[in-house]
């Protein structure tokens, strides 16, 4: 089996980097995380400076979602031998333990560490977390929640709880804490176009507005974002059709709809360029169009 | 009721779809070539969410370009499948049943699909799937013995190796192709390598 620096010709401050560019952008992509730091730390350790600390803790998070309690464990061995004492390294044995679904014994080992800092904001979220694998989200929400009135600034936990109530179907609530995201964050476009969603699925005349309007101030954030620009397209169209709306109201949405409707149509045609199994959603998406106005007029 | 039969294909892309979102719920739905009437022959499956699935512009978005699809292949919609995120509960969540309840309404022998992620592994013996049909006005656990996988060996000979080589990256649910619209979420390519892995000219059988 080759490894990841000769099947893709990189050096080992490329795989350092690249694990540096993952690591700051929060991404989840584990079983190459679990790659790329299984070789840099088997084969360049020493070459990593003080780095390897934090790579070792990035590898045995990767490890721990890929299954990999070997490597899991090596790396939670280093850490804890270089730093005995720490609760941030506490905390990611905890994580091995929710791993391997010793919930108790994870959420002692929590309890231990909120016990010594009552304000370590980890232990706390990795509480919330087992609720929520173990299925109880109405707990996981109430914890949630109490959590948010200590630390009202933190984003994660805003977004976490905005996940929580759209599963629970409680979609008042969820709007809120997408209101509270939108405020922190006005340029984040996901946002938005997620607030609109929840405005859509609530359903009547003036959430179908909001959900208009905050699909169209997604797409002016990221012209490029579809679902923003579906969104559009159906809140306008809805609206258009309702029996309740004056005259110049169902004119204009009817004028946002076909704008709508003309920017799918030439992002379906520039992207079906050249590529010949596209046609079928192209095609699909021009017929969709077709018997959506069919149905809304 | 009446029995209802699994393709290969349509079991092989489910698997993926759930496999290529091990952390999230993920849902699609059901397809059939064949004519209504008489036995359910699920012959194709149409990945469609891993994010927010009880939101309704993109599943209603979803299930009109499905719809016309359909049209345009002379296919029908004939059910629904779900994988939710949390492996211990394979129950139908509300979302689920009101889309299959949708599909109820214009297919009356539709089903509901839901996959029970805790059976899911490799070497796994038994079929890790849960079949609801609608009787007496609610959703009702169908016999087992009326669900049918023709060439069970081969299919999950099949769906392992799509899975060792990493394949199920090449399924494209409705999802994905919103994020990238040249993505294909009718998986023209993977269909057809499935289905040149079923073929008996492999010499499988």
């Amino acid at each position: 089996m080759s490894s990841v620096s000769e099947l893709y010709d990189v050096s080992w401050e490329e795989m350092r980097d690249k694990l540096r560019k993952w690591r700051e952008e929060n991404y989840r992509n584990s079983e190459q995380i679990v790659d790329v730091g299984e070789e840099l730390i088997n084969e360049h350790a020493s070459k990593l400076g003080d780095d390897i600390w934090i790579i070792y803790e990035q590898v045995m998070i990767a490890a721990l979602d890929c299954s990999r309690d070997d490597l899991a464990w090596s790396c939670l061995q280093e850490l804890k031998r270089q730093f005995p004492d720490s609760h941030r390294v506490k905390r990611l044995a905890g994580m091995r333990l929710e791993a391997l679904e010793r919930y108790e014994d994870a959420n002692k080992l929590y309890d231990s560490i909120l016990q010594d800092d009552p304000t370590n904001t980890a232990a706390r979220k990795r509480k919330i977390s087992i609720l929520r694998a173990q299925g109880k989200s109405s707990e996981a929400i109430r914890e949630l929640n109490e959590y948010l009135e200590q630390f009202v600034g933190d984003q994660e936990a805003w977004h976490e709880l905005s996940e929580l109530y759209i599963n629970e179907h409680d979609y008042a609530k969820a709007a809120f804490c997408l209101e509270e995201l939108m405020m922190t964050n006005p340029h984040n476009h996901l946002y938005c176009e997620q607030y609109a969603e929840v405005k859509y699925t609530q359903g009547g005349l003036e959430n179908l507005e909001l959900a208009r309007k905050y699909f169209a101030q997604a797409l002016k954030l990221n012209n490029r974002n579809m679902r923003a620009l579906f969104g559009l397209y159906m809140s306008a169209s809805h609206i258009a059709a309702s029996p309740k709306v004056s005259a110049k109201v169902k004119k204009d949405n009817v004028k946002y709809a076909a704008w709508a409707t003309s920017q799918i149509s030439r992002a379906y045609q520039m992207a079906g360029r050249g590529k010949k199994e596209n046609k079928c959603s192209v095609k699909a998406v021009e017929e969709m169009l077709e018997s959506m106005q069919i149905t809304m007029s | 009721m009446g029995e209802v039969e699994l393709s290969c294909l349509a079991y092989a892309k489910m698997y993926l779809h759930a496999s290529q979102f091990p952390r999230c719920s993920v849902n699609g739905l059901l397809l059939s070539s064949s004519p209504a009437g008489g036995a359910v022959c699920i012959t194709d499956c149409v990945p469609l969410l891993h994010t927010h699935l009880s939101l309704a512009p993109i599943t209603q978005l979803a299930l009109t370009q499905v719809d016309v699809w359909c049209l345009q292949t002379q296919q029908r919609i004939v059910g629904y499948y779900q994988a939710n995120a949390c492996v211990s509960d394979s129950s139908p969540t509300p979302c689920a049943l009101k889309i299959a309840e949708k599909i109820f309404e214009q297919c009356n022998n539709a089903v509901l699909l839901m996959i029970d992620g805790e059976k899911m592994f490799p070497g796994g013996r038994v079929p890790p799937i849960v079949v609801y049909e609608r009787k007496d006005g609610r959703w009702a656990l169908k016999d087992k013995h009326t669900i049918m996988l023709r060439q069970w060996e081969e299919t999950c000979s099949i769906v392992n190796q799509l899975l060792s080589s990493g394949d199920q990256g090449l399924l494209v649910d409705f999802d994905s192709h919103l994020d990238d619209i040249t993505k294909d979420w009718t998986n023209q390519k993977l269909n057809a390598k499935i289905l040149k892995l079923v073929s008996p000219a492999n010499g499988n059988v």
